[in-house]
């Protein structure tokens, strides 16, 4: 072994050995782990998801985090709940039709959820490829980001969303060709109105060049893709896509402004299948605080209003309503889902699962300095591929299990059935 | 107080009871927008075929028309009825309430010449009933106009009247219709010699449900709408809508609906409709028939001039200007739009039609201008549309061409032109002629005609250079023939031994097709028009698919019968009419086809405006040549890896978006955001590239751009060194004199942005006369040219001089490099900009 590579081991074992001990820690908790979004109970009980594939113990607080609002206040009325075990598990479906609409190619994801876009040179490869890998496993997707599309990721393309984004970076024909659905980010809600950015440091050489783009020279997407200002640009940019590939889904994903609704309802006219809405509160440490807390609507108000309106315009069962923006846990998941949404899409919680503190320092420097949101070769293999792959498996596992749990305690069969069901929803208490 | 002020102060009571803070504006999306003006009267028909064919830029839940200067026999009215009333035209939705609304806005107040109803006929296709239009020529009569003016002390009779009309349609409005609530009936339109019609449909629906197809006039406006709100729509919310004089269509939406709203709240002027067009429609009846603004003054009001282009301004005008926005700039729209405006002007007997651009040209829009024995001006979303427009009415009168002189894009609040252009059908020796000016009141000349013209013994060097006819032959052409039409006709008659003389016929024509600009007075359009036509019509000959030919030809009826490539070498003739524009029955998905049966090289023609040619290839298409005749739509070559393209004509919007690699040659001029993020690539423009081309490209592009741009070229261009295998821009800033020989123009780049954040690459700008400064430049440098830029740029300047037959410099010694020195500049990133800390 190389000297490099001696450190590489070293420190990348270490790191997980903590990550594990942590999980299982018994008594006193690290005193300086979360925030109020990200408690320490959410980050550690998803270690352990992730270690175990299990339901965490009950000692832990595994379902709800300390915002004081949203999600956190939201919880099921299991008051009417039939017996656990009238309904068997084993019969409970979790999979998600992508394609609605009644013509076109079918896509269906065994899960309620799939991988949000996280670019090429934003995090490292290992981390794609372990996203990649375990959304195979799964049986979902995974997405691209918008700092094109790795060779590497190719065997794993029936998988991967490929994203076209206003930058543009890495958006070729081929990889439009390859994937099942394509993605188009017309914003964030971590922030709206501001167009990806990634600091001259984490622009590699290897970055630079998937993104055709200078070495170490500071990448910012533009606001708007330059060349939709309407929606019937729009309409004919969804066309273009369809003309490289007539088969792939198209799905659209947006912030959240007041007039979301209004964007939903244009997705649809113009081909979307799926229409994402992205809420404030997710992002990584990259998007500024300032941004996340303040700009987006949150989510748990726009899934309602969306869902609302897809049904008063009559298409609600022709489209696919996805939603995301600080969606934690396999609870946040089943809420959203229960406040109109079709299913989720998650982020963040699967850097947590292989090791993510939600530091937040992300976005400085070489990035994360246990291997997951950087470009840095010698950092990037912090994280071994095969540990990372399994651990996202098992938390999903882990969500799987609990996504059962809840449906048979509300007498529900699958989690379809769960849609819009805002009335087995209470809010505030403890 | 003056007479404006006792106007707006004459509509206080009208309004009271609408409250100021509104719902928001109805979801408004984008659209596709027409317009034609001309001396002579055009039959409807001819709009909506153009309109027809942008379709796709609308969703059928609203289309509209307006008409001005019309035909009175089309009315049945003399022509005097005509000019002197008023010509309102009522939509009822609900039929029971015509007597009731007659006998309060009609019968009470007004003398009515003349009243119709329109023909109607109901289509199954309509989702939503059109409403029944009642027409009235009318005049205010003595009694109600003296009471209005003397109980607001108005002096102006004329002024009165109008304004008289328009408050009588507004309390109409007000009754019957609310934009929330109930719909029973609408005033369309009530000025002077112009009417107005809209539907929940397609406009080209309009046509046909109230049978206007042979209606006539000078000018037209058609809008397809494409709304994103609601399942149930009304015809009130469709565009045009109007002032008084004036109907407006739009594209685009504005971002501050509610501030326009108050600002013209503050005028006591209230809109009933909720939406965006209908506050700027507002907006421009108050600018031009309250405060009687030139048509300068209010383009200036709505479009300000900002940052550079005010400072490039002559101090009288940024003078004006500054007035202008002191008072106005907060109602001004912000966000992307495009106005066409048709105008009446009763008292001229004068119509306009006026394109009006936002300042950041966000919306897609293109002029043209045709001068011949009849003149017309064009403006629309798309080049495609107006070609359509053109042909259709070229067909049925040969004093029109089917292509126009010269086809342009303006940036909004340009010093150059303004941004905006207004064409005038005026009177003059009692006849009716069109002119076309720019928003400082300057004329776009009609150019000079080719006609009874001497053969330019240049078209002779043309003809050889195309290496298909001997230095003998060609001159017996050239002998022979007194004009370029008939040269035309004789190479098409020249005689046909096998397909190979049949193919060199074709690569004559368009060589000399090629070679156009170079040919003095080619800027008239039936030069193109012919060229097209015969070269159409020598590909229409070619033996259809299945033969055993060098060449064959594949059209829509013999689509399935597509198959492989007998070898290489065989060509493929692909007719592209009745395709699809977009979906799996396209025009371009066709074309993925025939790539992946192994043909090698294909020449389609016939292009109606389909889009995303050449896209959908996929990687490494090297070894695939495609040529393009007609009229391709927007997303041409987007994602090219490989092949070769050569587009014998102009392009649209989107052109080369993301490209990788291969050729891409455009004889003519491309839209907006022209390779905007691609990635590598060999470009040769032979005219301009319309607003932000090459944003945010990257990679090893190499882009030659004869003409300019409008602006924002090359912004966060982040290419590599150019000298180290990077990419580049190379604008040269030319355009052709009437002598078909290349000039400056006047400046090489008039945006204000210019390689902005730019990250790496570099713009090596031909600049002769020092037109272009620092003030242009936001993060680049210019520095001067090392003998490698020289080595560099001097081969592609040599590929662009074989694909358009001209030079760059008028020095004779091309190697000479101190020529390239002196004419360029180049342009690289500042170093140590924002872009590099962290």
């Amino acid at each position: 072994m190389s000297l490099i590579e001696l450190k590489i081991n070293k420190h990348g074992k270490a790191i997980n050995r903590g990550i594990d001990t942590l999980a299982l820690l018994k008594s006193t908790i690290p005193p300086a782990l979360g925030n109020f979004r990200w408690t320490k109970d959410l980050i550690l009980s998803t270690y352990y998801q992730a270690l175990m594939g299990e339901i965490p113990p009950e000692t832990m607080n595994y379902k709800t985090g300390a915002s004081g609002g949203g999600f956190d206040k939201l919880k099921f009325d299991f008051t009417e709940s039939v017996s656990y075990d009238s309904i068997s598990q084993s019969e409970i479906k979790l999979s998600l039709e992508l394609n609605k609409r009644r013509n076109g190619k079918s896509l269906t994801i065994q899960q309620p959820t799939y991988g949000g876009g996280m670019s090429f040179g934003s995090v490292s490869l290992n981390f794609m490829l372990a996203r990649a890998i375990a959304a195979e496993n799964l049986q979902t997707l995974t997405c691209t980001g918008e700092g094109g599309y790795p060779t590497e990721l190719f065997p794993y393309s029936k998988n991967i969303i490929t994203q076209v984004a206003t930058g543009l970076f890495g958006v070729r024909e081929e990889t439009i060709q390859k994937s099942p659905m394509i993605e188009f980010k017309y914003a964030q809600g971590a922030k709206p109105g501001l167009g990806g950015h990634l600091l001259a440091d984490k622009v590699t050489a290897s970055v630079a060049k998937m993104r055709d783009s200078v070495e170490f020279s500071s990448l910012f997407s533009p606001s708007p893709f330059h060349s939709v200002y309407s929606v019937e640009d729009h309409k004919k940019h969804v066309d273009w896509i369809k003309a490289v590939n007539p088969e792939a889904l198209i799905s659209v994903k947006v912030s959240t402004p007041k007039d979301v609704e209004m964007v939903a309802i244009g997705s649809y006219y113009a081909g979307a299948n799926v229409i994402h809405i992205d809420g404030g509160y997710g992002g990584t440490g990259a998007a500024p605080e300032i941004a996340k807390k303040n700009i987006a609507m949150p989510i748990e108000y726009a899934i309602p209003r969306v869902h609302k309106f897809l049904e008063q315009e009559g298409v609600r069962d022709e489209i696919t309503l996805i939603a995301s923006g600080g969606i934690r846990t396999a609870y946040d998941v089943t809420k959203a889902i229960a406040l109109g949404a079709d299913g989720v899409v998650i982020g963040t919680a699967e850097n947590i699962a292989v090791g993510c503190t939600h530091c937040g320092n992300c976005e400085r420097g070489r990035g994360c300095q246990i291997g997951i949101a950087t470009s840095d070769e010698e950092l990037s293999q912090y994280r071994d591929l095969s540990w990372s792959v399994e651990r996202i498996t098992n938390m999903y596992k882990a969500w799987k299990k609990q996504y059962k749990v809840i449906l048979a305690q509300l007498g529900l069969k699958s989690i379809q059935e769960l849609r819009g069901r805002k009335d087995l929803l209470l809010y505030g208490g403890k | 107080m003056k007479e404006f002020e006792k106007i707006l102060h004459s509509r206080e009571n009208l309004s009271t009871d609408i409250p100021l803070k509104t719902p928001t504006a109805e979801g408004e999306g984008g659209c596709g927008v027409i317009g034609l003006a001309s001396s002579s009267l055009i039959k409807g028909k001819h709009l909506k075929k153009a309109i027809q064919r942008m379709l796709n830029r609308g969703n059928g839940k609203g289309g509209g028309i307006a008409a001005v200067g019309l035909s009175h026999e089309d009315w049945g009215v003399d022509k005097e009825t005509l000019e002197q009333n008023y010509l309102i035209t009522v939509a009822f939705l609900d039929k029971s309430i015509i007597e009731e609304a007659e006998s309060n806005f009609i019968r009470k107040t007004l003398d009515v010449k003349h009243e119709g109803t329109l023909k109607l006929k109901i289509s199954e296709e309509l989702q939503v009933d059109p409403p029944l239009v009642k027409f009235y020529f009318a005049r205010v009569n003595e009694q109600s106009l003296s009471n209005f003016m003397t109980q607001y002390e108005l002096e102006d009779k004329q002024k009165a009247e109008d304004e008289f009309i328009y408050q009588n349609s507004f309390t109409l409005n007000k009754n019957y219709y609310e934009a929330l609530g109930e719909k029973r009936a609408f005033v369309l339109s009530h000025g002077k010699n112009m009417t107005v019609l809209k539907i929940v449909g397609h406009p080209h629906q309009v046509y046909e449900v109230y049978d206007i197809d042979e209606f006539k006039a000078h000018v037209w406006i058609a809008h397809t709408r494409y709304p994103t709100k609601g399942i149930v729509w009304h015809p009130g919310g469709a565009h045009p809508f109007i002032g008084l004089n004036e109907a407006l269509v739009h594209n685009g939406d504005f971002a501050n609906y509610q501030g326009v709203r108050e600002y013209l709240a503050q005028r006591n002027i209230f809109p009933l409709f909720l939406t965006d067009t209908e506050v700027a429609a507002l907006q421009f009846d108050l600018y031009s028939r309250v405060y009687q603004y030139t048509n300068e003054e209010i383009i200036e009001a709505m479009a300000p001039t900002t940052e550079r282009d005010f400072l490039m301004l002559e101090h009288d005008k940024q003078q004006l200007y500054k007035n202008i926005q002191n008072k106005h700039l907060h109602g001004s729209p912000d966000g992307p739009w495009f106005f066409i405006v048709a105008q009446s002007k009763p008292t001229e007997y004068a119509y306009n039609l006026i394109g009006i651009t936002d300042t950041s040209m966000l919306r897609p829009q293109v002029f043209a201008l045709y001068n011949g024995e009849e003149s017309i001006g064009v403006i629309a979303s798309e080049r495609q549309a107006i070609d359509a427009v053109l042909a259709s009415i070229a067909s049925e009168d040969n004093r029109f061409s089917a292509k126009a002189d010269r086809y342009w894009n303006a940036r909004g609040g340009s010093y150059v032109d303004g941004g905006a252009f207004i064409f005038s059908v005026i009177n003059r020796n009692d006849k009716k002629k069109l002119i076309c000016t720019n928003k400082f009141g300057e004329e776009i000349t009609p150019i000079a005609k080719s006609d009874n013209k001497e053969l330019d013994p240049f078209i002779k060097s043309i003809i050889l250079s195309s290496n298909i006819l001997g230095d003998v032959e060609a001159t017996e052409l050239i002998n022979n023939n007194t004009s370029i039409f008939q040269l035309i006709e004789s190479i098409r008659n020249l005689n046909e031994n096998s397909l190979d003389d049949k193919f060199n016929k074709f690569r004559l024509l368009s060589h000399i097709l090629d070679r156009k600009h170079l040919i003095p007075n080619s800027f008239d359009g039936r030069i193109t028009e012919i060229l097209e036509t015969t070269i159409n019509g020598i590909l229409d000959e070619f033996p259809i698919i299945g033969e055993k030919q060098k060449i064959v030809k594949i059209d829509y009826d013999s689509r399935d019968n597509l198959i492989e490539p007998t070898d290489n070498d065989q060509m493929l003739v692909y007719n592209v009419a009745k395709f699809q524009s977009e979906g799996v029955e396209s025009a371009s998905r066709q074309l993925v086809e025939i790539y992946k049966m192994g043909w090698k090289k294909v020449i389609s023609y016939n292009w109606e405006g389909q889009r995303f040619c050449g896209a959908g290839l996929g990687p490494n298409s090297h070894g695939f040549e495609l040529h393009v005749f007609g009229n391709p739509g927007d997303y041409l070559a987007s994602g090219l890896d490989g092949a070769e393209i050569y587009v014998h004509t102009s392009a649209q919007d989107q052109v080369a978006q993301i490209m990788r690699s291969g050729k891409l040659v455009i004889y003519g001029d491309v839209g907006q955001t022209f390779m905007y993020g691609a990635k590598g690539g060999e470009v040769y423009v032979l005219g301009n590239a319309a607003g932000r081309p090459l944003i945010n490209a990257g990679g090893k592009p190499h882009v030659i751009i004869n003409g300019t741009c409008l602006d924002y070229l090359a912004e966060s261009f982040m290419a590599a060194d150019p000298l180290r295998g990077g990419g580049f821009v190379l604008l040269n800033g030319l355009t052709f004199d009437n002598e078909g020989d290349p000039v400056n123009l006047p400046t090489s780049y008039s945006g204000g942005n210019l390689f902005s954040l730019a990250a790496g690459g570099a713009i090596y700008l031909r600049d002769p006369y020092d037109t272009v400064h620092e003030d242009q430049l936001h993060g680049g440098e210019f520095i001067e040219l090392s003998i490698n830029d020289f080595d560099l740029i001097h081969q592609y300047l040599m590929n662009n001089l074989d694909l358009f037959g001209f030079s760059v410099s008028t020095e004779k010694d091309e190697t000479n490099h101190d020529v390239y020195l002196k004419a360029y500049k180049k342009i690289i990133p500042l170093k140590n900009t924002e872009l590099t800390k962290h």
